[in-house]
């Protein structure tokens, strides 16, 4: 998005920004991060009988670098942890985060356990948490649906210049 | 001619050779053996090699914490040839634990060993590459021992009941 720069406040006028956030939010290349059984959920959400890619989440992108949108569908070990935050550091901006998922939230059934991260917000930011153990193909479309209403009033300059792409 | 032996078999054959030193049981149709440290080695190459036991493959290595009893690494041990399973279990102190490998006599005990290492800090001598399997190398302490502490326990307790304590409580 090289043309989103501080020199162009093109991207401030209502119209553009409208345009710019309409096309972002409906074309979201998807990485899986699957790690445990919500990968399963996951997928069953991209095939035919809920089918996410209505909305605009195209599946299967061919690596970090082609994607926009990152699912962390699963259990999420301590040793596991330094790769989620490579697949993220590669990701170009603008990047979404979902925490799909108990054990990404939060750890869920194994928030004692000596080698489960206790949430994924510890190593990269989340835009839509999605919880359940494990949640629904629905719930995944409804947390989707949530991004891109995130996205739709998103003022990208904003985004880029603060040197964060976690929004709250 | 293959035939299983059943668990008293087994025991006959292992009392012959090694003497009272070794114990052996009967636990859900196999056989268990309850032998002293020095002897685990030999037991379980005489398992493997007798042609009549020929328990050629190792199933599995684990231990169990017994808490002030110590810790029992248990080696189930089967025969494919003959389908029976002998159960080897030896009980070592809770300081300093150390027990012989079979990584020599069976491929699949090396990996097996290197986790019970970790997760119970047990020392297997004359294991080809005694380092850390599944952990993340700068872990410290064994996460199975009973006397870890899981640090998340110590913020918020345990909010469940342990089998058999519920109906106690009541």
């Amino acid at each position: 998005m090289g043309v989103i720069t501080e020199r162009t406040p093109l991207a401030k006028v209502q119209p553009v920004k409208f345009l710019l956030n309409w096309g972002r939010r409906y074309s979201l290349w998807v990485m899986n991060f699957g790690l445990a059984c919500c990968a399963i959920e996951f997928i069953a959400a991209s095939t035919a009988k809920n089918d996410f890619i209505r909305l605009g989440v195209i599946p299967f992108a061919h690596g970090p670098r082609q994607a926009d949108l990152l699912v962390v569908a699963g259990t999420l070990t301590d040793k596991m942890a330094p790769a989620l935050k490579r697949v993220y550091d590669q990701m170009p901006d603008p990047k979404y985060v979902i925490s799909f998922g108990s054990c990404s939230n939060c750890g869920g059934p194994y928030w004692d356990s000596y080698s489960v991260t206790k949430g994924v917000d510890q190593i990269v930011p989340i835009d839509v948490y999605v919880p359940g153990c494990p949640p629904r193909p629905e719930a995944l479309l409804h947390g989707i649906v949530r991004l891109q209403e995130k996205i739709k009033d998103e003022d990208i300059q904003e985004k880029f210049t603060s040197g964060t792409s976690a929004v709250s | 001619m293959a035939r299983a032996l059943s668990p008293e078999e087994v025991g006959a054959r292992l009392r012959a050779r090694f003497g009272d030193a070794v114990e052996v049981t009967e636990q859900h149709g196999h056989a268990v053996a309850t032998v002293p440290t020095d002897a685990y080695h030999d037991v379980a190459r005489f398992l493997r090699d007798e042609p009549d036991l020929a328990c050629v493959y190792c199933d599995f290595t684990g231990a169990v914490d017994f808490g002030d009893d110590g810790i029992e690494v248990v080696t189930h041990l089967f025969s494919i040839e003959h389908h029976h399973n002998v159960r080897i279990k030896v009980r070592l102190p809770h300081q300093d634990p150390s027990l012989a490998t079979l990584s020599d006599l069976f491929s699949t005990c090396d990996w097996h060993e290197r986790e019970t290492m970790e997760m119970f800090g047990i020392r297997f001598e004359g294991h080809p590459q005694p380092v850390k399997l599944l952990l993340p190398e700068p872990f410290e302490g064994h996460p199975l021992r009973k006397d870890f502490a899981l640090m998340t326990r110590e913020a918020k307790p345990w909010p469940g009941a342990v089998e058999g304590e519920e109906e106690e409580d009541e």
